[in-house]
C-alpha cells in the first residue's frame, strides 16, 4: 500500500502510535532539546526538535479530547491544550523551585508522558464505546 | 460540498496566491520599517504599507466569500492577524514601551535563574507569595521560559511574539466557533474571525505580551464552551468550560473573575431554560444571578486586600461629587473616551460594540421565531455584554484605588461584540442580495454566476466590491486607533547597546543608576532587581532619587550609596540626551567628565546621545 504524506494520514499514524513509535520520537526530541540547551545552543536544532515535539503531542491531545471535531479544529484544540499543559506544568515547576535547563527537560517529559498516556487511554475508551 | 469545476478552482488558487504574495510583501515592508529610534509605529511605517494592507485585506475578504474550505480561509485569516498584531514586535527592537517590558523584566530573572519560586527576588509573606503565583505573570513567565529553552533562542524574541502569535492563532478561531454557536453559518463565522481585527482595543491587547492578553484568549474559549453547555449535558464540555476559566484566572485575575462570573450566569440561563414549573420564580432567580455576576468583579477588588494589603480599592461617590455634571454624564456614557480622544478614534472604538448591541436587540426582538433554537445563547451573551457595560461604569465612577485601568474591560466588550457584528453584516448582505434578486447564497461561485443574467452578475459583484472595500477600509483605519498616535520615545538601539555593553564587560556585581527609560532597557537584557546586575524597579522612588541627585551633582557619593544599598562593587550612571533636554544633558555630561568627580567614562554611543559613567568601590 502506498503511503502518502497527507495531514489526515499523518494524524492517524500518530494517533495509532504503533509500538510507541511516536512517543519514542517525542522523547527523543526532548533529548535533542536538552543536549542543545546544555551544549550546542543552535536555534535551528531547537526549532526543528520543538516543532516535531509540538506536532506529536498536539495530535495526541487533540484526538484524546476532541475526536469528533474536524481535523483542523481537532488540531487547533490540541494545540491550545498542549500550550495549557506546558504552561501549567512549567508554572508548577517554577513555583516549586525554578526553570533551569534540567527542570525544563523534566517539564517536557511530564507533558510528553501525559499526552501519550491520555492518547492511549482515550483511544481505548473510544474503541470500547 | 460539490466538486469544484476546474476553471473556478484555478481562479481561486490565483487569488489565494496573490493574497499570499501580498501578505509576504506586507511582512517585508514591516520588517524594513524596523527602527531603533521612534515614538510611534506611524512615524516609521513604510508609506506603501497601509495601502498594501488595505489591498491585502480586500483580497482576503474576497477569498472569504468564495467556496474555499473554512479551514483554509481560517489559515489565511490567522496569517493576516499575525501581520496586524506584530507591529510593535517587528518595528521596535524591544517591543512597545509598556507593561510588556515590565513583564519581560520579571521573566528575565526566571530565565537567568536569578530567582527561585518565581517573582519576587526578595523574601515575602506566604499570602503575598501565593498572590504573586496567581497573578498571571508567573504563568506567562513559565510559558515564555519553557518556549525559549525549547527553541534555544533568547527570551526577548519569544516574549515579543508570544501573545501576537497565540492571539492571532486562537482568537479568530474562537470568534468563528462562537459565531457558529450563535446559529451563524460558515460564511458569517469566517467573516467574524476577520472582523475581530477591526476592534482597536482588542487589536492592541493582541499586540502586547502581557498576561491579560493570555487571559483573554482562555476567557474566549471558556465562553465558547459556556454556549455549548447551554444545550448539552456532556460532562466534557463542562470540564473545558471550567478548565479554560481556570487558565484564564491563572493568566490574569481580571479575565478569570469575569470568566467565572459568566459561568455562573450561563448556569443560571441553563436552569432558566429547563425550568418548567413557575416562570416567575425562574425569572426572579435569573435576575438575582445577573446581579450577583455583575457584583463579582467590583467586590473582588475590595476583597483582594485580604491577600495583598498593598491594594486598597474602595467604593466611593467622591468621583461623582468632584466632577462637573457634564463630565460625569460624559464618563457614564463614553467612559475614558471623553478624555482627549479625537472623534475618529471615538467612532472607531464605539462602532463595533454599537453595531453588536443593535444586532443583539434586532435578533432578540425581530427574529424571535427564526432564532428560537439559539435564543438562549443570544440572551446569555446580551446579558454578559451588559455585565461588562455595567461593571465598567461601576469601576470608572464608583470606585477608587483600583490596581488596573478600567478600559481593559473594553476588550471583553469587543470579544462579545465581534460575532454579532459579523451576523449583522452578513444579514444585511444577504438581504441586499435578495433585494437585487441576484443570488440565493452569498458564497460567490463562478459556476452559479454563469447561470445568472449579465446585469445580475454585475449587481452581485458591485455589492461584493462595495462590501469588501468598506470592511477592508474599516479594518485598516481601525489600526490608527489600535496603535497609539502619541507615545514617549521607545527604547532606543543605543540604550539597548549600552545596557548590553555593561553586561558583557562587567564581571562583578553592579548597579545602574538611570531614568525609568534606562530601566526599561535594562529589563530587556538583564531584568529588574537582578542581584547580579541591579536595576531599580520602574517606579522605585529610591532609584528615581539617585538619578535626580546624579543629574544635579554627578559625584561618587550617590554611586557609593547605591552600591552599599544593593551590595554591589561597581556603579554605572547612564544619561541619555533625548530623555533630558539637550542643554541639561550637556551640562550633566560636562560635570560628570570633570576630573574632580573621579568618574570614568565607560561607554559613549556612536551618535553621542548616550553616556555611561562608572565608579568602582575601592
Amino acid at each position: 500500500m502506498r503511503w502518502t504524506l497527507r495531514p489526515s494520514t499523518l494524524e492517524r499514524s500518530i494517533v495509532q502510535d504503533k509500538n510507541f513509535l511516536y512517543t519514542i520520537i517525542s522523547f527523543s526530541t526532548i533529548l535533542v532539546v536538552f543536549f542543545n540547551l546544555t551544549s550546542f545552543h543552535y536555534p535551528l536544532i531547537g526549532v526543528i526538535a520543538s516543532i516535531i515535539f509540538f506536532v506529536i503531542n498536539t495530535v495526541f491531545l487533540g484526538n484524546a479530547f476532541f475526536e469528533k471535531e474536524p481535523l483542523f479544529f481537532r488540531f487547533v484544540f490540541g494545540m491550545l491544550l498542549f500550550i495549557m499543559l506546558l504552561g501549567f506544568v512549567g508554572w508548577l515547576t517554577l513555583i516549586i523551585y525554578n526553570l533551569d535547563a534540567t527542570r525544563v527537560t523534566l517539564v517536557l517529559l511530564v507533558v510528553a508522558t501525559s499526552s501519550s498516556l491520555l492518547n492511549r487511554r482515550m483511544k481505548h475508551r473510544h474503541a470500547t464505546s | 460540498m460539490p466538486p469544484r469545476k476546474h476553471g473556478s478552482a484555478t481562479y481561486l488558487r490565483i487569488s489565494e496566491l496573490l493574497y499570499l504574495f501580498m501578505l509576504v510583501f506586507s511582512f517585508y515592508l514591516l520588517l524594513i520599517s524596523r527602527t531603533g529610534e521612534a515614538r510611534t509605529v506611524w512615524e516609521v511605517l513604510h508609506p506603501l504599507f497601509i495601502p498594501l494592507l488595505f489591498a491585502t485585506t480586500f483580497i482576503l475578504f474576497i477569498a472569504l466569500f468564495t467556496s474555499e474550505k473554512a479551514a483554509y480561509k481560517l489559515l489565511f485569516v490567522i496569517a493576516h492577524s499575525i501581520l496586524i498584531h506584530s507591529f510593535f514586535s517587528i518595528i521596535f527592537p524591544a517591543g512597545d514601551l509598556s507593561g510588556q517590558q515590565m513583564v519581560l523584566g520579571r521573566t528575565r530573572l526566571v530565565f537567568d535563574n536569578a530567582v527561585l519560586h518565581g517573582w519576587a527576588p526578595w523574601p515575602m509573606e506566604i499570602q503575598s507569595q501565593v498572590y504573586e503565583w496567581f497573578r498571571g505573570m508567573t504563568f506567562q513567565a513559565a510559558l515564555s521560559v519553557v518556549f525559549a529553552r525549547m527553541l534555544s533562542v533568547d527570551l526577548l524574541r519569544v516574549h515579543l511574539f508570544l501573545v501576537p502569535v497565540l492571539w492571532s492563532t486562537f482568537i479568530p478561531i474562537a470568534t468563528f466557533l462562537t459565531t457558529k454557536a450563535l446559529g451563524g453559518n460558515e460564511e458569517a463565522a469566517v467573516l467574524s474571525s476577520l472582523l475581530i481585527s477591526a476592534f482597536p482595543y482588542a487589536t492592541y491587547f493582541g499586540a502586547i505580551s502581557v498576561s491579560d492578553s493570555l487571559g483573554f484568549i482562555f476567557f474566549f474559549y471558556s465562553l465558547y464552551f459556556m454556549l455549548k453547555n447551554l444545550d448539552s449535558e456532556n460532562s466534557r464540555i463542562k470540564f473545558f468550560m471550567v478548565a479554560f476559566a481556570f487558565f484564564s484566572f491563572l493568566s490574569h485575575s481580571l479575565t478569570g473573575i469575569i470568566s467565572f462570573s459568566f459561568i455562573l450566569l450561563a448556569l443560571a440561563f441553563k436552569s432558566y431554560r429547563s425550568e418548567k414549573s413557575s416562570p416567575l420564580t425562574a425569572k426572579v432567580s435569573l435576575v438575582i444571578s445577573f446581579l450577583l455576576c455583575t457584583s463579582l468583579l467590583p467586590m473582588s477588588f475590595i476583597y483582594v486586600r485580604f491577600i495583598n494589603p498593598a491594594y486598597s480599592a474602595i467604593f466611593s461617590l467622591n468621583k461623582l461629587y468632584e466632577l462637573p455634571i457634564e463630565k460625569a454624564v460624559g464618563l457614564f456614557f463614553l467612559g475614558e473616551l471623553i478624555n482627549g480622544f479625537d472623534v475618529k478614534t471615538i467612532i472607531l472604538i464605539l462602532i463595533g460594540p454599537v453595531i453588536a448591541l443593535l444586532s443583539m436587540i434586532y435578533l432578540l426582538i425581530f427574529r424571535r421565531n427564526f432564532n428560537a433554537e439559539f435564543r438562549t445563547h443570544i440572551l446569555f451573551l446580551f446579558a454578559a455584554f451588559f455585565i461588562v457595560l455595567i461593571d465598567y461604569r461601576i469601576l470608572k465612577l464608583f470606585m477608587f484605588g483600583l490596581p488596573l485601568n478600567e478600559e481593559r474591560l473594553w476588550v471583553f466588550q469587543d470579544l462579545l461584540a465581534a460575532p454579532f457584528v459579523a451576523l449583522a453584516i452578513y444579514g444585511v448582505f444577504s438581504w441586499a442580495q435578495k433585494f437585487f434578486e441576484a443570488h440565493s447564497t452569498p458564497t460567490v461561485s463562478f459556476v452559479t454566476l454563469k447561470k445568472l443574467r449579465k446585469s445580475s452578475v454585475l449587481r452581485v459583484f458591485g455589492l461584493l466590491l462595495a462590501l469588501n472595500i468598506l470592511l477592508a477600509g474599516w479594518i485598516t483605519v481601525s489600526l490608527s486607533a489600535a496603535y497609539p498616535q502619541v507615545a514617549p520615545l521607545q527604547t532606543t538601539w543605543y540604550e539597548l547597546e549600552a545596557v548590553q555593553y555593561i553586561e558583557e564587560n562587567t564581571h562583578e556585581k553592579y548597579v545602574v543608576i538611570g531614568d525609568q527609560w534606562t530601566i526599561f532597557a535594562g529589563e530587556v537584557i538583564v531584568g529588574v532587581n537582578n542581584p547580579r546586575a541591579y536595576y531599580f524597579l520602574e517606579y522605585s522612588k529610591t532609584g528615581h532619587d539617585f538619578f535626580v541627585n546624579m543629574t544635579e551633582d554627578p559625584s561618587p557619593t550617590w554611586m557609593l550609596l547605591a552600591m552599599n544599598k544593593t551590595n554591589t562593587t561597581i556603579a554605572y550612571f547612564i544619561v541619555t540626551e533625548p530623555r533630558l533636554d539637550t542643554e541639561e544633558f550637556n551640562n550633566v555630561v560636562s560635570k560628570a567628565k570633570a576630573p574632580e568627580n573621579k568618574l570614568t567614562t565607560f561607554y559613549v554611543s556612536d551618535n553621542k546621545k548616550l553616556y555611561v559613567f562608572s565608579y568602582r568601590k575601592e
